[in-house]
This record gives structure tokens, C-alpha cells and sequence, in this order.
């Protein structure tokens, strides 16, 4: 897929070229680490091209039913108990006579009464329990939290949602939030896991707004050159400066580049917020990010002595490691070697 | 990050006990499921249920309006394929076996139930629908909306043999091969031919000369 032939080949491509291949349409539905990798390349090597690869890329992802036909919890239940009875249903007889009452369909409707009547407690007892009336006494401060790099906290905010704040970044918050919105200033990366609640929950990333109800997501302005969103659970708009809105589902990452084009996509979520859980991970990263990273994780500074070669790449990924396993790690992988000399680290091939 | 339908799944499907199913299959290849489920592994039935059925309710209705119908082809394509386990051919992907398994029972199903003779999906004409989606970047401005409209009428004068192929190529992510094979072409180039030339016509609408 990545020899050279291929890359003269997409060299050429118009805009119905790469809406009829195969390999383009994987990377736009379904991207991973290779895709990624070279379609990223493709465009910084073809700048010309960058426009009709975002239209292909817009028009697949725009392709839709207009039919949708949802499969109730009932119909679900219904049609996976016939099929355990295994009573073949010949269509034709059937016609015009409604569904047998048997037992197994009430024993059907049972279990959806029996859903129906936990979700019912479940809320009240959430009402009554999770939402507690707010003291009005005490006035509203804003309070800023900075990790400087080398350093993760964990903080709990009034609400009850939770945020890991990632080194080399600062968030500013409220003691406690007014009746109608919950809203928090970014900058640099967290991973946010947000109480549902009716009150709309608002992360101001100066380039972007993001609003939820009750999510978990991961925001990233740490670059000056992208902004990135990846949603895990639940639903959130985006809104940027120039007044476009944009909802991401879970398992889709929004990018905003400096310029203010946006894309969305896949992400590999042990890249993208395994930092939360201690994961330092590498995909394919060429030298500058490798050294970014190390040097936000560990509070260092890395240094390169003598050259790589040109198409120098790191993966691996280190739970809870020291530098120097982590070091030692990318030593045995790469040819790359290292010294360490208190804050400093030199590598050298 | 594993392809497909299986993150799209409705989570009011799932308890705790199904996604730990989930997350056993996810990783494994269609080969290794279809095999699983052909040596009699309820789990592996299990989980193309939970995984399918949604999926292939949603397909039906491409095809008719008729729940109840739609509802009693799924039960007959799974009852059908647990009566023959031990004895199934391999299965490389099996979302494109389940559409033709379904396709074919639903429209047995048609036949039988309106005495046509000739019930073939794609002389209806209006099967298939597609709707421009608006969650993407084409609606930046004002003019590019204006564009996403040329689009849609564009896409609604397009053949439904077109747009079935245009959905099971973007939407569903099949490839020629399977398309091929679900629309009953003998070649795989017809089924490139009807993807190009569907997208030729809407050219102009995608990327409008400036």
C-alpha cells in the first residue's frame, strides 16, 4: 500500500479518483495508525491536492440513510427469543393475523416493565440524592489550577465531574457554578468525565467552545497549531470563533488547525487519553514529537546529538515507567542511544 | 481501533454481562466470529445478534415499510443459519453475507405476501433514499450550504441502483467485491462502473469549477 508506485499514483488523483478507492475511503471511515500516518504525509507532500482530499473526504463522511429505521428494545427482545425458540415463521400464512399472545411475550414485556421501573428509581433516587440544594451564602471564586510539564492532578469540581489536567496546562474554574451554566477555561490538555445534568456544561479553549451535558471527552490546545476534541461517551457541540458548530459522536475526534479548517476522524483512544491513566504513548512519532512528549512528561530537557534518518519513527507505549526505563525502552526499539545528566537528556545514534 | 459496525451499536442494548461479549469478539476477525458461531458457540451467535440485528432492521427498511415483515425476515435469516451450523461456508465479511441473506428473505417475503410476480428491490424507485448528512465541514459558509442543496438534488436524480451502491460504499464501507455480490453483479468492474459514473454525474456539485 505505501510503495512508491501508489504514492505517484495518488500524485494524479482527482476528486473522482479518490472517491472511488478503496484505500482513501478506509482512511476517512475507518482510520488507523498507518492510514493516518500516510495520508497526513501525502497531504504535507501535496499542498495542492489538500483541497479536494477534504472535499472527497466530506462528501463520503456526508453519505447517509434518509430512512432510519431504529430497532426497539422490544422488537430486539421479541425477534432474539423467536429466533432461541427457533419457530421458523413463513411470512405468507401469517399475513393479516397479529403475533400469537403467548407467555413468552409477556415475559417479554416483564423485562422491559422491569427497565422501565429501574430507570424510574434510579432517577428519583438521583434527585433526591445527587442534587442537593446549593448554599447561596458563600460568593463565586475562580480558582486557576497549573501543572507545570512533569506534572498530572486530578481535580473534582463542584458539580461532581471529574477532570485530569495534564502537565503543561492550566485550568481555571469556579468554586461553584451558577444555576443556569458550568463553565471552565483550557488551556492545554484534559480529560474531562462530566455529572449529567440539565445545566449545560461549557470548556472555553479561546479558539473553541465546547458544550456538553454529561460526557466523557479529552480537549487538547496544547499545540499552537491544532485543536483537538476526542469524545468517548455521550454528545458534544463545538462552536468555534467564526460561528460553525459541530457535534461529534462518541469515538470521534474533531481537529481545528490554526487555520481554522476542521476535520473529524477516528482516534486510538490509548493515544489519545492514555496520559489520564499513566500511558506515555508513542504512534509513529517522528523525532520532535517523541522529544515534545518526553520533555512534558518528565520535566527534562532532550537534546539530539548527530542525525537521524530521514523517515526516523517511534512506537511503543510505557505505563507508570521511570525516564530511564522509558529511555531504555526506546533504545532497544530504535537506534538511538542515550545520556542522562540530571534534567538533561542527550540521545545520539 | 477495530473497523466498523460494532462501535455503533446502541448502548440500550447492552448490559454489563453483553459488553464484556463485546469486547471478547471485537478484537477477533469476521473468519474467527462466522467460525465461531458455525462450531456452536452461543456467544458468538450471541454477539452477531446484538451487533446485526440493529444493523439489519435498519437495512430492511431500505427495501419496505413493513415492520412486522422486516421483523419476522431477521428471525427466519438467524433461525435458518442455527439450524445449519456445522455445515457453513466460510464467511470473510459477515455484514455483507447478512445483507444478502436478509435481502433475499425479505424479498422472498414481498413476493409471498403481495402475489407479484416480479418484486425486484431496485425497480422501486424509491428505495435507497440519501440524505447529505450536515455534520461536515462542506457547510462553512453560506455558499457551500447553497452547494450541499445542488448536492441533494443531485443525488435525488441519481438512479436507486445508484444510491443503493453509493450507501453500501460510504455508508457501510463495503467493498467493490461485496457490493458486487450483494447487487447480484456477475463482474466486480460493474459495480466500479456504477460507483464511477454515479460520482462523475455529481461532480460538478462536490467540487464546482471556480
Amino acid at each position: 500500500m505505501f510503495q512508491d508506485k501508489d504514492h505517484i499514483k495518488f500524485k494524479d488523483y482527482q476528486l473522482e479518483d479518490f472517491l472511488t478507492d478503496e484505500f482513501f475511503i478506509q482512511w476517512v471511515k475507518n482510520p488507523n495508525e498507518n492510514t493516518i500516518h500516510f495520508w497526513e504525509k501525502w497531504i504535507e507532500a501535496n499542498a495542492n491536492k489538500k483541497e479536494v482530499v477534504m472535499q472527497a473526504a466530506s462528501f463520503i463522511r456526508s453519505i447517509d440513510y434518509r430512512e432510519k429505521h431504529l430497532m426497539n428494545n422490544e422488537v430486539y427482545l421479541e425477534v432474539f427469543e423467536k429466533i432461541i425458540r427457533g419457530n421458523f415463521k413463513e411470512v405468507s400464512q401469517k399475513k393479516g393475523l397479529s403475533t400469537p399472545f403467548n407467555w413468552y411475550s409477556i415475559f417479554s414485556l416483564k423485562k422491559v416493565a422491569v427497565f422501565f421501573i429501574a430507570t424510574f428509581i434510579t432517577s428519583i433516587f438521583y434527585s433526591l440524592v445527587i442534587q442537593k440544594p446549593i448554599a447561596k451564602e458563600d460568593p463565586i471564586q475562580w480558582i486557576t489550577k497549573i501543572n507545570r510539564a512533569g506534572i498530572k492532578t486530578v481535580l473534582t469540581l463542584e458539580d461532581g465531574s471529574r477532570v485530569h489536567l495534564n502537565s503543561s496546562s492550566k485550568i481555571t474554574y469556579p468554586t461553584r457554578f451558577s444555576d443556569s451554566i458550568r463553565s471552565v477555561v483550557l488551556e492545554g490538555e484534559a480529560f474531562f468525565d462530566i455529572e449529567k445534568q440539565t445545566r449545560p456544561f461549557v470548556v472555553d479553549l479561546g479558539k473553541a467552545q465546547i458544550e456538553v451535558l454529561g460526557t466523557t471527552f479529552n480537549a487538547n490546545n496544547l499545540s499552537e497549531e491544532k485543536l483537538e476534541v476526542a469524545l468517548i461517551s455521550g454528545k458534544v457541540k463545538i462552536n468555534d470563533r467564526k460561528g460553525n458548530q459541530m457535534m461529534l459522536s462518541p469515538s470521534e475526534m474533531l481537529t481545528i488547525a490554526k487555520d481554522g479548517e476542521f476535520f473529524k476522524s477516528k482516534f486510538d483512544s490509548l493515544e489519545i487519553t492514555g496520559w489520564k491513566d499513566k500511558n506515555l504513548v508513542f504512534r509513529n512519532d517522528d523525532f520532535p514529537t517523541v522529544k515534545n512528549k518526553i520533555e512534558k512528561w518528565f520535566d527534562v530537557e532532550v537534546k539530539l546529538a548527530g542525525s537521524l534518518r530521514k523517515n526516523w519513527a517511534y512506537t511503543g507505549s510505557f505505563h507508570d515507567e521511570t525516564l530511564i526505563n522509558v529511555l531504555e525502552g526506546i533504545k532497544h526499539t530504535s537506534e538511538i542511544s542515550y545520556r542522562l545528566n540530571g534534567k538533561k537528556v542527550e540521545l545520539y545514534n | 481501533m477495530s473497523i466498523n459496525p460494532k462501535k455503533s451499536i446502541d448502548p440500550t442494548h447492552i448490559n454489563l454481562h453483553s459488553q464484556e461479549i463485546v469486547r471478547i469478539f471485537e478484537s477477533k476477525s469476521d473468519c474467527e466470529i462466522w467460525a465461531g458461531f458455525n462450531k456452536g458457540d452461543e456467544m458468538a451467535f450471541n454477539y452477531l445478534y446484538r451487533i446485526y440485528a440493529p444493523i439489519l432492521y435498519q437495512y430492511g427498511f431500505q427495501f419496505s415499510r413493513d415492520s412486522s415483515l422486516i421483523q419476522d425476515s431477521i428471525q427466519n435469516v438467524f433461525i435458518y443459519l442455527r439450524s445449519k451450523r456445522g455445515e457453513l461456508s466460510e464467511v470473510a465479511n459477515i455484514k455483507g453475507y447478512l445483507y444478502r441473506s436478509i435481502q433475499r428473505e425479505i424479498i422472498k417475503n414481498l413476493k409471498a405476501s403481495t402475489k407479484r410476480d416480479q418484486i425486484n428491490c431496485d425497480a422501486l424507485g424509491e428505495s435507497f433514499q440519501i440524505e447529505i448528512s450536515p455534520e461536515t465541514s462542506f457547510i462553512q459558509s453560506e455558499t457551500n450550504s447553497l452547494r450541499k442543496n445542488k448536492l441533494q438534488v443531485g443525488i435525488d436524480q441519481l438512479t436507486s441502483k445508484q444510491r443503493k451502491a453509493l450507501l453500501l460504499f460510504y455508508q457501510e464501507e463495503l467493498s467493490y467485491s461485496e457490493i458486487a455480490q450483494i447487487m447480484d453483479f456477475k463482474e466486480v468492474k460493474t459495480a466500479r462502473k456504477l460507483i464511477y459514473r454515479a460520482i462523475i454525474s455529481l461532480k460538478e456539485f462536490i467540487n464546482p469549477a471556480r
